[in-house]
């Protein structure tokens, strides 16, 4: 109940700091129609011929193309709220008051990125919503696999991004992770382009990355309408990630709290 | 027998840097590696006592400030606060200790310093009706219900920190350490805010408080005992009382003299003359304590023709204290 608690003075502190900046939010909202009109026109120009799309026969291309970017703003957020508000605190001078606090430091972690999350549905909506006025066609016979998948895929791009704060925390800038990661995730997971259509085993790398498996579900389920016993592939896909990442990230942010409190380089940036 | 509400045992502190990329390649200049924070320090603060921890800049009063909340570990050594292990027993300590910085940056300055005290309350684990009413009596007590709907950038120091004040008591913690809290405050704020340290956190609430200070005055003015560290090094422990005595051999004055251009010769060593307008003289330095030698220099001034306008007791800086302690610690 407590850590319920601290999650939502999280959101609200951050709602609140927000709403202060008024112009910022109504200018994100102009950036998404430009950004859905400009994908829209893109697909258009580039017209992929039938059949280019394999797993998805009938799917126009910016259908796939909007729902894989939409959603690829998870992976953005999980690989970079983390560290990114872990360093904005260090930078205003307010994690040590938290870390002051007897809230345990993963659950202060956790917290502080749950606006980015938010903020990233209100986003994805948005996308789709404006999406639909350009002729994107959602299926909704399959919403509990949707939330099922997109609950995991969250979980396991959030591993990530927790292993990249515990970077943030001891190096104070150079995370390696999420740059390599964001971009061979946009490359190899099907974000843009299906793997099948990537040149020789290229299409292979994608195998090893979470987003080809959220992906994968995440358009079968809205754009196809897949039940959740044919999602089995991707589910158990993301389990598997979801058991390896999350405590990857956890038992190195673990050992990065540890090496900044040996060093007395918690609070610094 | 209650145990001390702070215990410190042999603690030591060195920060290691890490290697720079530079200094991978032949001819970089070398940089030491090691810079000792604190050496085998072993202080206890009694249960209800304001206890001074007085240092020069860099003489590793924070870093034991932060180790007894448990943001850096020791490398040797153990300190309990509240009769908690600072290493092993980090969120109980939290729950028993308090902190004020003199950093204004530690709060949301866009948010109120209402809704900044309800999310930190949070953290606290304080909720609902309890800290609502537990904020408002922060806010009365500390002078700042009119301030208290306005946003945190706009308050001035003083406010800023009476707010770190009010959010370092939301759980109302009986032990609470004090890092420099009136650094940044004009003499009337600090005044102020003293008196609320002394009077209300220990002489009404019976708060243990741990103060960190380079204000010999501060100091004197609110603590029971205090220790000096230079160094990293506890050079003196003791009652406030013998605190201004502690490694002083001399008292500096300084003297407004007329009638003489400059001291005659026997009389001036050790001291700095400075000529000033209308023929008058400014003579400092330091002198016996058994006034002695501030007599027999007085007595030729005016045997020699000269005159006293001023003569005023100079209390000698922390620094100067400091300074002589460290000369006399073997």
């Amino acid at each position: 109940m407590n850590k319920l608690r601290t999650l939502l003075a999280f959101f609200r502190k951050d709602l609140l700091e927000e709403m202060s900046y008024r112009t910022a939010f109504l200018m994100q909202i102009g950036g998404i129609v430009l950004t859905v009109s400009l994908w829209y026109l893109i697909a258009r120009f580039l017209r992929p011929p039938e059949g280019a799309i394999p797993d998805f026969p009938g799917v126009p291309y910016f259908a796939y193309l909007l729902v894989g970017i939409a959603f690829y703003h998870y992976l953005g957020s999980a690989l970079s709220s983390f560290a990114t508000k872990l360093r904005g605190e260090q930078l205003t001078g307010t994690l040590e008051a938290m870390l002051m606090t007897p809230t345990p430091i993963p659950v202060i972690i956790l917290s502080s990125a749950l606006w980015d999350f938010f903020m990233t549905s209100v986003r994805v909506v948005l996308y789709l919503v404006l999406g639909a006025f350009f002729g994107l066609q959602l299926r909704f016979d399959s919403l509990l696999a949707f939330f099922l998948i997109l609950f995991l895929t969250i979980l396991a791009f959030s591993g990530i991004g927790i292993l990249s704060a515990a970077f943030i925390l001891y190096l104070k800038r150079g995370d390696p992770i999420n740059f390599l990661i964001s971009s061979a995730s946009a490359l190899f997971g099907g974000v843009f382009i299906p793997a099948q259509a990537l040149p020789h085993s290229l299409g292979e790398v994608g195998r090893f990355l979470p987003i080809t498996y959220a992906l994968s579900g995440i358009r079968k389920s809205l754009l196809a309408g897949t039940r959740l016993p044919d999602l089995v592939p991707e589910v158990s896909a993301l389990v598997v990630f979801v058991l390896i990442l999350v405590p990857l990230g956890t038992a190195g942010f673990s050992l990065a709290v540890r090496k900044a409190r040996e060093e007395g380089s918690l609070a610094q940036y | 027998m209650m145990p001390a509400a702070i215990e410190i045992h042999h603690l030591s502190k060195v920060f290691r840097r890490r290697r720079s990329l530079r200094q991978l390649f032949p001819g970089a200049p070398p940089k030491p590696r090691e810079t000792w924070a604190l050496r085998d320090i072993s202080l206890q603060v009694p249960r209800g006592m304001i206890f001074g921890l007085l240092g020069p800049n860099g003489a590793g009063k924070t870093t034991l400030l932060k180790i007894l909340s448990c943001l850096i570990l020791p490398n040797e050594g153990e300190a309990r606060v509240g009769g908690y292990d600072t290493v092993q027993e980090d969120t109980a300590i939290k729950r028993v200790l308090g902190f004020v910085s003199s950093d204004e940056r530690s709060f949301y300055w866009r948010l109120t310093g209402r809704e900044n005290l309800q999310f930190f309350g949070t953290l606290y684990e304080i909720q609902g009706r309890e800290l609502s009413d537990r904020i408002a009596y922060l806010l009365k007590r500390l002078d700042l219900p009119e301030q208290a709907d306005k946003p945190f950038g706009d308050y001035s120091s003083g406010m800023k920190q009476r707010l770190a004040v009010a959010r370092a008591l939301l759980h109302d913690p009986p032990i609470l350490l004090l890092d420099e809290p009136t650094r940044s405050l004009d003499p009337i704020s600090a005044k102020h805010l003293r008196r609320f340290i002394g009077e209300e956190l220990n002489g009404r609430e019976g708060k243990t408080l741990l103060l960190a200070t380079h204000n010999l005055q501060e100091a004197e003015q609110l603590c029971q005992k205090a220790a000096v560290l230079s160094g990293g090094r506890v050079l003196g422990e003791g009652s406030v009382e013998e605190l201004p005595a502690w490694g002083r051999g001399k008292e500096g004055y300084v003297l407004v003299l007329t009638g003489l251009p400059f001291l005659p010769d026997g009389l001036c060593d050790g001291l700095t003359q400075t000529p000033l307008s209308g023929g008058r003289l400014r003579v400092a330095g330091d002198f016996g304590r058994d006034g002695e030698e501030l007599t027999r220099l007085l007595g030729e001034v005016v045997r020699k023709g000269g005159r006293v306008i001023s003569c005023t007791r100079v209390e000698p800086s922390l620094q100067e204290v400091f300074d002589r302690i460290e000369g006399e610690t073997p």
